[in-house]
């Protein structure tokens, strides 16, 4: 943990956390359910290897996307 | 034609000086933090028992774990890295300020919580 982190796992984290102060802005109710669904994307590749950029960046831009399309005021509730 | 250029570098000198006296921020940013500062009422104990509170209400902390100004994130509450963004964004909303993401990456425990949010002259 006190390792410094890479440039690639430093994105990785602002964009988690661009994530979850996306989920604050949806309504009480719904935010664990954000959250929940937020943390099991993220986790689902936690094992990815830290050398693998290519897949790293691509799950970042498919991410961004995402993050955009459930960012938008219409959806107010995730499964 | 002088004339004009002399009142165009009049116009240029007295806009300057208006924006040197409307952002004093240039020369002496440490002054002006200080002030701000100054003017905010929050207070450094206010500050940790707010960030102590909001920890405590965090449900993937240790619920047995003691909360001080000591605690580390991961070394005392085995908080992974994911975890502690969750964290500092509720401390985000708490004091309504958003930390950015430099800073974010270096705060790991309470005091460091409880000094940037004191060095923030935005946070209430």
């Amino acid at each position: 943990m006190a390792k410094r982190l890479s440039g690639l796992q430093r994105d990785v984290l602002q964009m988690y956390r661009l994530c979850v102060r996306e989920a604050h802005k949806k309504p009480l109710a719904s935010r664990p359910n954000f959250l929940r669904y937020i943390r099991t994307e993220f986790v689902k590749y936690r094992d990815i290897p830290r050398k693998d950029f290519s897949t790293i960046e691509h799950l970042l831009r498919v991410g961004h996307r995402r993050l955009e399309t459930f960012a938008s005021p219409e959806v107010k509730d995730i499964h | 034609m002088l004339s004009n250029i002399l009142r165009g570098s009049a116009m240029a000198l007295r806009t300057t000086s208006m924006r040197t006296a409307l952002r004093p921020s240039g020369a002496s940013p440490a002054l002006w933090s200080s002030l701000r500062l100054y003017s905010s009422s929050l207070n450094n104990d206010d500050i940790r028992c707010r960030v102590i509170d909001v920890v405590k209400a965090f449900d993937k902390t240790t619920a047995s774990a003691q909360i001080n100004a000591d605690t580390h994130f991961a070394k005392d509450l085995g908080l992974d890295s994911l975890d502690t963004v969750e964290l500092l964004v509720a401390i985000e909303e708490e004091f309504d300020v958003e930390i950015p993401d430099k800073v974010a990456d270096e705060i790991k425990s309470v005091s460091q919580a409880v000094d940037y949010i004191a060095s923030n002259p935005e946070a209430n």
